[in-house]
């Protein structure tokens, strides 16, 4: 598999955003109300997932074979 | 006696409940007896009436092979990335966009067409299979490194991290 790249090629944030943002306004969901909606226990669990789910992914990136 | 062939995998079976090849098949009357009470996605499995919520939230397919055969050969050394694990946090994340979606919209029926969106954005069904031969040799050190998985964590990472960021959690 020497051909494949060194370092995974990770996309543009700024392409994410567009594409979560534009599958949002499709589906009607109006950010503004959601904001309202969640209460403050809802997003301190959705933070703990989120960090711990990015501090998994950076082990695992970082613990992939160097190619040499 | 009567005969019925499974439609799965198209063997005869006898007056049985189940198919006798794949067990847990029906005879087409008695499916779809059963299909007008539970919703009935493709394969009917008895088991999957109960974990049909999940069906959706992680249907991504991703299929990852690696064979590595080595053959009359001394001091070869293999270093191979733990995919199991890889594919376990792709499926975490994969969770994880579903929960952020079904909390925020409260239609479940709507956050399961919005994740679905979000999934198929990416087309993530893919396959991927590596074959490694070694033979007759001496001092070979191979490493592989499944790369579209790893591409796809971090892809799945910045739509979960995109989306609390537009809610203001983070």
């Amino acid at each position: 598999m020497s051909e494949l790249p060194k370092s995974p090629k990770v996309i543009s944030n700024k392409v994410i955003d567009l594409l979560v943002s534009d599958v949002l306004q499709k589906n009607g969901v109006n950010l503004e109300d959601v904001k309202k909606k969640l209460s403050d226990d809802q997003k301190e669990l959705l933070r703990a997932v989120v960090e711990d789910l990015t501090a998994q992914v950076d082990e695992f990136v970082k613990k992939s074979p160097k190619k040499k | 006696m009567s005969y019925w062939k499974c439609r799965y995998c198209n063997c005869k079976n006898e007056e049985t409940d189940n198919c006798k090849h794949c067990k847990s098949h029906k005879p087409k009357e008695q499916e779809k007896e059963e299909s007008t009470v539970g919703n009935n996605h493709g394969h009917h499995h008895n088991e999957t009436d109960i974990t049909q919520d999940f069906d959706l939230a992680s249907f991504m397919g991703q299929e990852s092979d690696e064979l590595i055969w080595i053959k009359d050969s001394i001091d070869v050394t293999v270093k191979s990335t733990d995919t199991q694990a890889a594919v376990s946090l792709q499926v975490g994340l994969q969770l994880a966009i579903a929960l952020v979606v079904s909390v925020t919209v409260a239609d479940s029926e709507h956050g399961r067409h919005i994740a679905h969106d979000l999934f198929q954005k990416f087309n993530m069904e893919q396959t991927n299979k590596q074959k490694i031969f070694v033979k007759n040799s001496k001092d070979v050190n191979i490493t592989t490194t499944d790369t579209d998985l790893a591409v796809n964590i971090q892809a799945l990472l910045q739509v979960l991290v995109s989306l609390v960021a537009k809610l203001d959690i983070l």
